[in-house]
């Protein structure tokens, strides 16, 4: 189930939860065994195997690319715009190139980029969330009205000025991506800090004159871990989502590298001929990989928000 | 409720004027001189100079930044360097255009979502659960471009129900552009759909667990009055809200649409001024979006403290 509290809280502080206080009563085997459990009942959830099989499938494609696919992706010696046949399963595009082939190898792009966004937005946003949550005051005053700042505006949007006026590399995509990405989890792990900070643990580590550091990264952040692997697993969604946004809207890595994105914003121009398999094969797999990763993510939260 | 508004309102100021911050320091990142950026190296440098002194580019930095937070409370962004019109003479009718399509996208959005979203709570873990949660989830997960694509090739190109190109031609009548707006403003709907449904369902499952809802079913209230009288004021709450996020973001979505669809909306200007490096135009669209999002965002809240008097009792305290 979703929490509406979760989304929209903000970033106002609630009260300590007792299941948190539960969670510091317990001791460390016992919470490696709690974490087990989980583990074990995501693994067993239907929506969590047929996002990994999905996702594997592609990564399996992007890993092995040409020497698995059907015909070379880039090679366009073929007659132009022949419908899904025999020879050609998804047809070919309008230079004559392999529509599978392309869809195959085209998994390579989105997927080295977006998890790795992901992954540096969720750090980034993790070592700010624990400063604001932690230290507070001013920093924490300043810091949280810089994020809602943020967040006022859609990612592709920023995303798109950004690129244009940087140029779009793919490390310029990987950069604004990741770095769009760090205030929404900042937001996520600040609120989470927040229901730590004041909990024993915490202030007798404090008394033992541990330094602030120590207390934010082993400390506190072991016990905000459930929140902040569900968010990774949504934002690897989001990322996923993002980088096919851009690259169709023309800021993505520059052709002719297969894309998905950009294979559809080079297909959707011949489908008032009737041509729709340059456009609809590709806007199938991004719709496949976009859902199995939320699929993913859903069976992720379901249980570490249950627990 | 008088101090609970005011509160709201400066905190609405302060994030807009961080935002147009933010643009300024994304525009202005890359230091160099934007004239020879724009016109290219083969141009003479007198031209260049001139376009600079044209557009004050050439001025320092700290005045160019009071120009730009001065241009927001004014609403004038300056001048487009593609056609060298006002900037708001170029967004303000695209952004009438989008408008029309959001608006569209939202009436068929919001009725059924939270109609779902009721229906999916009341059967709360049963089949038709299960169906519209994942529905949801599918629908608001993926790219609203992919939707628009493939119901496109589906019905504008196979089954020729809708338009391909949804400009209407000039002088169609309302109900006539109809047929134009329907098949991309029912790609936006469907990515709204799961986020609301998903809110209306928590919400409505929260509330039917309240004491208040007990109270009220046990002092011999129908399930009617109890949904209507108790728990959709409180259980849509976060619907509201999400809909006046989605707003905002909505013009995330829009531009992936409008591209598709070749529709002449505000997505479609900001691309091309994206393309043509015309910075005005796009900032400008950026903060405007921003300024939307802020009115409807704080509209939303007000909305909400009516609806609900523990938020405005709770605030004015």
């Amino acid at each position: 189930m979703i929490d509406p509290d979760a989304i929209i809280a903000g970033p106002s502080a609630g009260p300590p939860s007792p299941v948190a206080a539960e969670a510091v009563a317990m001791g460390m085997s016992e919470r490696k065994q709690a974490r087990r459990e989980n583990w074990r009942l995501i693994r067993r959830r239907p929506a969590f195997i047929i996002g990994n099989t999905i996702v594997a499938v592609w990564v399996f494609c992007a890993i092995m690319g040409e020497r698995i696919t059907p015909h070379d992706p880039l090679d366009f010696r073929s007659t132009p715009h022949l419908s899904p046949g025999s020879d050609f399963w998804f047809g070919t595009d309008k230079t004559g190139r392999d529509v599978l082939s392309r869809v195959m190898a085209g998994a390579r792009d989105v997927l080295k980029i977006a998890p790795l966004a992901a992954v540096i937005g969720v750090v980034l946003g993790v070592i700010l969330g624990l400063l604001m949550g932690y230290i507070g005051k001013r920093l924490d005053n300043v810091l949280s009205r810089i994020v809602e700042a943020f967040l006022a505006l859609p990612v592709i949007l920023i995303a798109l000025l950004a690129i244009t006026t940087l140029g779009n590399s793919a490390w310029v995509v990987l950069g604004v991506v990741s770095v769009l990405f760090t205030p929404v989890v900042a937001r996520t792990v600040r609120s989470a800090v927040l229901a730590e900070r004041d909990l024993d643990y915490v202030t007798s580590a404090k008394l033992r004159g541990e330094s602030s550091g120590f207390i934010m990264f082993r400390e506190i952040l072991p016990n905000v871990s459930g929140p902040i692997i569900v968010e990774l697993t949504v934002r690897v969604g989001y990322a996923v989502f993002t980088v096919a946004t851009l690259s169709f809207l023309g800021a993505g890595p520059p052709p002719p590298s297969p894309d998905w994105g950009a294979q559809v914003s080079e297909g959707y121009v011949s489908l008032s001929a009737g041509i729709w398999w340059t456009t609809f094969f590709p806007a199938l797999a991004i719709a496949s990989l976009v859902i199995a990763v939320n699929l993913i993510a859903d069976s992720v939260q379901s249980v570490l928000e249950a627990s | 409720m008088r101090r609970y508004l005011m509160r709201r309102l400066v905190s609405a100021l302060i994030t807009l004027w961080l935002l147009a911050t933010i643009v300024f320091a994304i525009v202005n990142v890359l230091p160099g001189n934007i004239g020879r950026k724009i016109l290219g190296p083969f141009a003479p440098q007198s031209e260049v100079d001139a376009f600079n002194t044209r557009l004050g580019t050439d001025k320092p930095l700290l005045e160019q930044y009071i120009t730009s937070i001065k241009n927001i409370v004014t609403l004038d962004f300056g001048d487009s360097y593609a056609s060298g019109s006002a900037v708001t003479d170029v967004i303000f009718p695209a952004l009438f255009r989008s408008g029309k399509l959001a608006l569209l996208a939202f009436l068929i959005t919001i009725p059924i979502s939270i109609a779902a979203g009721i229906i999916a709570a009341r059967r709360q873990d049963k089949a038709t659960d299960r169906v519209i949660v994942n529905v949801g989830l599918a629908s608001s997960s993926i790219p609203e471009f992919v939707t628009a694509a493939v119901l496109l090739s589906i019905f504008c190109v196979h089954w020729k129900i809708g338009k391909v190109f949804a400009n209407p031609p000039p002088g169609t009548s309302p109900i006539d552009q109809l047929q134009y707006l329907i098949m991309p403003a029912l790609a936006m709907a469907i990515a709204y759909f799961g986020y609301l449904a998903r809110m209306t369902r928590a919400g409505v499952i929260q509330s039917l667990q309240s004491d208040y809802a007990r109270t009220a079913t046990m002092k011999g209230l129908s399930k009617g009055q109890v949904m209507r009288g108790h728990i959709l004021r409180n259980a849509l709450a976060p619907t509201i809200t999400v809909i006046s996020v989605q707003i905002g973001y909505l013009f995330g979505g829009i531009i992936g649409v409008e591209k598709v669809f070749n529709y002449a909306g505000l997505g479609s200007t900001m691309l091309v001024a994206a393309k043509t490096r015309d910075i005005p135009v796009l900032q400008g669209a950026v903060l405007l979006i921003g300024i939307i999002y802020m009115v409807s965002t704080l509209l939303a809240d007000l909305l909400i403290a009516a609806l609900n008097p523990r938020v405005r009792l709770e605030t004015s305290s």
